[in-house]
């Protein structure tokens, strides 16, 4: 039951069937396994890796200066991005080549800025959520709905491009209905 | 047939947001309201054409990595004034539009588009085409959104239309959804039937 509960609450604050925050980026995970653990993963770090410096810009930033959050947190997935990269590239070797077209599509991607801004909004509602520990747990929690939204896309993902649904509506269009029926559904159990 | 990239072709043929998917999370959440979409169409055409022209004097010398970074950074600092400009103008919908509103800074356009698309363009093209592309989102924002807010509240711009039949789930996230994807699906429909008509009459024409 417990589980059952966490994966309700899970789909209750989905970042992609709640917000529709990184579903262009959703239908090109979808398209594979592989670039689906690919970009889930990377999504995931940073956005559990964003939220936690977040924490920090928000601690230090002072109130009259808010307008200024948006440059802070894009300088700090820059870096995230820079440091992920190099990372990659003394680690994986020859794969790096493979590797590094997910951490392109995942680092400026809606679904990251819009978990940290959504992240400190919620600890702005709520002072019990304003630890550092709460931050970083809801951005892997949004990295985990990420991944949660990407399977529930890929069970379907082709009967929705095959060639029994109308061309006009084979692909994006059907994926998006897809997702409305889902999106609603989840809606229902809030 | 394989035609030549037209500079109008943002606006039907490529469609920011219907063809190529761009940008679409404010106009599924946001974009239920005639109001909130103005605000958003201000603050995308404003952000993505300073952003992009200021981007494309980025030097290609610079690694790709850390080009993207720039060109997000420059759309940040061009969000601070028009955010400024927008708490006079919309107070009420900037409330309402919320993190979408920053979040138009980091799209897709600007951040991978301008690499792919707009500097492969001489400048007067490139702005050209730009132009072209931010019209094709506010349009699809603009008629989205007074669809939605017409069939979900029965009201066009905040004004009683008299209408009784809602569909308040027009207005929800899944709406916008299912919107969105029918909206997209007839978009492609209409451009197939034109694409065929004029190969049609181009062979009629030799």
């Amino acid at each position: 039951m417990y589980l059952i509960n966490e994966l309700i609450a899970l789909l209750a604050v989905n970042l992609i069937l709640m917000q529709a925050l990184g579903t262009s980026t959703l239908f090109i995970a979808a398209d594979n396994r592989r670039n689906l653990v690919g970009t889930a993963l990377v999504i995931t770090f940073f956005t559990t890796a964003g939220s936690a410096a977040a924490y920090g810009i928000n601690s230090a930033l002072p109130e009259k200066y808010s307008d200024l959050t948006l440059l802070f947190y894009t300088l700090t997935v820059g870096i995230l991005y820079l440091l992920l990269l190099t990372l990659m590239y003394f680690i994986s070797g020859e794969k790096f080549r493979d590797i590094r077209k997910y951490i392109h599509v995942s680092a400026f991607n809606c679904a990251v800025m819009g978990t940290l801004f959504t992240v400190s909004g919620n600890a702005a509602e709520n002072a019990e959520l304003n630890t550092f520990c709460s931050f970083v747990w809801a951005g892997a929690k949004a990295g985990i709905g990420f991944i949660i939204a990407a399977l529930i896309l890929t069970a379907a993902y082709r009967k929705l491009n095959s060639a029994k649904v109308p061309a006009s509506f084979r692909g994006f269009p059907a994926m998006l209905v897809y997702l409305g029926i889902i999106s609603m559904a989840v809606y229902s159990l809030k | 047939m394989n035609r030549k990239p037209s500079v109008f072709d943002g606006l039907l043929g490529d469609n920011t947001v219907l063809s190529s998917l761009m940008v679409i999370s404010p106009v599924i959440v946001c974009g239920n309201t005639l109001r909130s979409a103005l605000a958003l169409m201000y603050a995308f055409s404003a952000i993505t054409m300073l952003s992009v022209l200021i981007s494309s004097f980025v030097p290609r010398k610079i690694p790709y990595a850390v080009r993207i970074i720039v060109y997000a950074v420059i759309s940040s600092l061009v969000y601070i004034p028009v955010r400024l400009a927008a708490q006079n103008f919309y107070p009420d919908s900037i409330e309402q539009i919320g993190i979408y509103f920053p979040l138009l800074a980091v799209n897709s356009l600007i951040v991978f588009q301008t690499e792919a698309k707009f500097f492969r363009m001489k400048r007067i093209r490139m702005i050209g085409s730009l132009v072209f592309y931010i019209l094709g989102f506010d349009a699809v924002m603009l008629v989205t959104a007074f669809l939605r807010e017409l069939l979900a509240y029965g009201t066009i711009n905040s004004k009683m239309t008299g209408i009784t039949v809602l569909t308040g789930g027009l207005a929800q996230p899944f709406g916008g959804f299912i919107f969105l994807g029918l909206m997209c699906g007839v978009y492609r429909w209409i451009r197939s039937a034109f694409v065929q008509t004029r190969s049609e009459a181009d062979v009629s024409d030799k």
